[in-house]
């Protein structure tokens, strides 16, 4: 399968007053053509900024230190703001965001929203506008869609407007997706629905999906590939059913091992020792050294770096 | 009063209606329900269903619109500030974030020295000290977090914090709302053993309230599924979660993602989304989602019915199973 986006090595710091926050230190990882590519992580471990690296809509004081994001073959990192936001955000990648109530314009109908996005791309007649919008708005599977084109965010349940993100970025075609936690604000019903929706597409339009998430159980779902992310780094590149059967990595095995599903007893749930590190001062080597139970000398001084040990399967870690 | 004895709490017919622009919003419509000493009750329900609502009813943080609550067999529906002053210290609430609900503003000393004064439980403050320091090691945390504040906390710490607050006054009774949904999935397995460790030392009953359906299958012994304002389904939680029988249960556990790649959601198994509370359906307030709605449905409101194997369900379904 081909490469669709391959990120290199990637730094991204923060200045803040009280100091550089080393936020992503090396993240690595490709996504497949058509794959469904799960990023997992805790907070603040770096999954969000990764997204918005991909985009480049990292806020002012953010540097990015090194490496590389290749997309078709151009590097994403060389792009200025003007071709950025010509040839890549919104027809090219595109992405959704956690909360679908504040990423939605309270003052605007769904249907300015959407077709503000059609604008950019296509000069077409006020009728024309209208039928598109409501083509995106069926893709999605939202009932009554005529009726929805005139009302306002506030009309609307989580889910519906998730839906009307995801119809929104549906109009410009993008080749990829950056989903960030797109179901955390929903029920669990709803978030089925939204995930079913999700699957359509991807199998309707062959699309490529980024799937940033905390929650295993619905990488499991979904994903076909995963990469987990621990403190800036990437521990570990697996497919999804490695991943569940053998996680190689200490951190992903206890991550996979706290996940509640439906025959876990609380007796058998792992637990982490300590907390996730602040990033201004990250522990030296192995950034996960002092949570590990199997952590000797090396992994505290020396950075380990992803190597092969399975198909499609790389882990960083210097026990393994 | 004998029947009583092993209930602490119990409501009969609670009701709590919110006047809004539009009309009275039904956020608790009928609840009955019993809770039993030493127990683990857990009430599963998605955003929006009335469970906190109902919590904050019980504990007579605010005025129930009609029904009656008991506590260990004493009607309270009626009590005033005074005698609720009391009752505060029977019965004690873990708020869901616990970013907002400690004050920016108070050490962890100060945090937790407040019950213990309000309620003179602590004579001065050497012994306020040696209670503090005792409830922070049965939370694993050191006496020297006591000058802490909120902000220099990590999440599970602070989650810790608001544990403690609610030991403090030694209750009987433990309402815990989303205790971990504010935290990762690491730092949720240490705060729910915790708490299953701390009831035991302290002989607690514990209420739980999430929508996480797998934590409360985890953490309970009796389980109560509710959807707009009524329970649907209540009892043991091995026999709901082997066969759940009414028709909403049986949707919302089926739309749980599996941490398993070779166990996939079936298409939509709840369609639709749930109907505003201000304006509930006339029948069962199920009827627009069901697939297996009948005309009684839309007419009539289903009764809590007990069947054979103990538990109770809402459904006007014949031969339930």
């Amino acid at each position: 399968m081909s490469k669709l986006l391959d990120i290199n090595d990637l730094k991204v710091y923060f200045n803040t007053e009280e100091g550089v926050v080393k936020a992503l230190a090396g993240v690595n990882f490709k996504i497949d053509k058509g794959s469904f590519h799960g990023l997992i992580g805790e907070t603040g471990c770096g999954k969000s900024v990764t997204g918005l690296s991909i985009l480049k809509l990292l806020d002012n004081n953010a540097l990015i230190e090194g490496g590389k994001i290749i997309y078709k073959d151009e590097n994403l990192l060389d792009k200025t703001e003007k071709q950025m936001q010509r040839d890549f955000r919104g027809n090219e990648i595109a992405m959704i965001f956690q909360d679908p109530g504040s990423s939605l314009n309270p003052v605007f109908t769904i249907q300015d929203q959407i077709q503000e996005s059609v604008k950019m791309y296509k000069k077409a007649s006020k009728q024309e506008y209208r039928n598109i919008v409501i083509e995106e708005l069926k893709k999605v599977k939202l009932p009554d869609v005529e009726g929805l084109l005139d009302k306002y965010p506030h009309q609307l349940s989580g889910g519906m407007k998730q839906r009307v993100m995801i119809a929104m970025m549906l109009a410009c075609n993008p080749n990829l997706l950056i989903a960030d936690e797109p179901t955390t604000a929903l029920d669990v019903s709803i978030q089925a629905q939204f995930l079913q929706v999700l699957k359509n597409l991807k199998e309707k339009f062959d699309m490529t999906v980024l799937y940033i998430t905390h929650d295993l159980a619905v990488v499991s779902e979904i994903c076909d590939y995963v990469s987990v992310m621990y403190a800036g780094r990437i521990v570990e590149n697996v497919p999804v059913r490695e991943l569940f059967k053998n996680p190689i990595h200490p951190y992903s095995y206890k991550l996979v091992h706290s996940v509640l599903g439906v025959k876990t007893l609380l007796e058998n749930l792992e637990e982490i020792p300590g907390s996730v590190p602040r990033l201004i001062d990250p522990p030296s080597g192995c950034r996960f050294h002092p949570r590990c139970e199997e952590a000797t000398d090396i992994c505290k001084t020396k950075i380990p770096q992803l190597k092969k040990i399975g198909k499609n399967h790389y882990v960083a870690c210097h026990r393994r | 009063m004998i029947k009583l004895v092993n209930t602490i709490i119990e409501t009969k017919d609670l009701k709590k209606y919110f006047n809004t622009l539009k009309g009275p919003c039904k956020a608790v419509n009928k609840v009955n329900l019993k809770i039993k000493e030493g127990e683990t009750f857990g009430l599963v329900g998605e955003s929006g269903c009335g469970k906190s609502t109902l919590v904050r009813t019980i504990l007579k943080l605010i005025e129930p619109t009609s029904g009656q609550i008991f506590l260990d067999g004493v009607d309270i529906t009626d009590y005033k500030k005074k005698q609720l002053m009391a009752l505060r210290k029977k019965m004690s609430l873990v708020f869901q974030d616990p970013h907002s609900s400690l004050n920016p503003r108070m050490t962890v000393f100060d945090t937790l020295s407040r019950p213990l004064r309000i309620h003179n439980l602590t004579k001065n403050n050497q012994e306020t000290m040696i209670e503090i320091t005792k409830l922070l090691k049965l939370m694993g945390m050191q006496p020297e977090h006591m000058i802490r504040f909120p902000h220099e906390l990590s999440g599970g710490q602070k989650q810790r914090i608001g544990i403690a607050r609610a030991l403090a006054v030694k209750p009987e009774l433990i309402f815990l709302d989303e205790p971990t949904s504010a935290l990762d999935v690491s730092v949720q397995t240490k705060i729910l053993k915790l708490l299953n460790k701390t009831k035991k030392i302290r002989d607690l009953t514990y209420f739980y309230i999430s929508h996480d359906i797998n934590l409360i299958r985890v953490v309970s012994d009796r389980i109560g599924v509710m959807y707009l304002g009524q329970i649907v389904e209540i009892g043991k939680v091995d026999l709901i979660y082997n066969n759940p029988i009414h028709p909403y249960t049986k949707g919302l556990f089926a739309s749980v993602p599996e941490p398993d790649p070779d166990k996939k959601i079936k298409g939509e198994p709840l369609s639709g989304e749930v109907p505003s509370p201000v304006n509930p359906p006339m029948g069962c307030s199920f009827a627009p989602r069901c697939p297996f709605v009948g005309p009684k449905c839309r007419e009539e409101k289903p009764q809590l019915k007990l069947l054979s194997d103990g538990r109770r369900v809402a459904c006007h379904k014949d031969n339930l199973k």
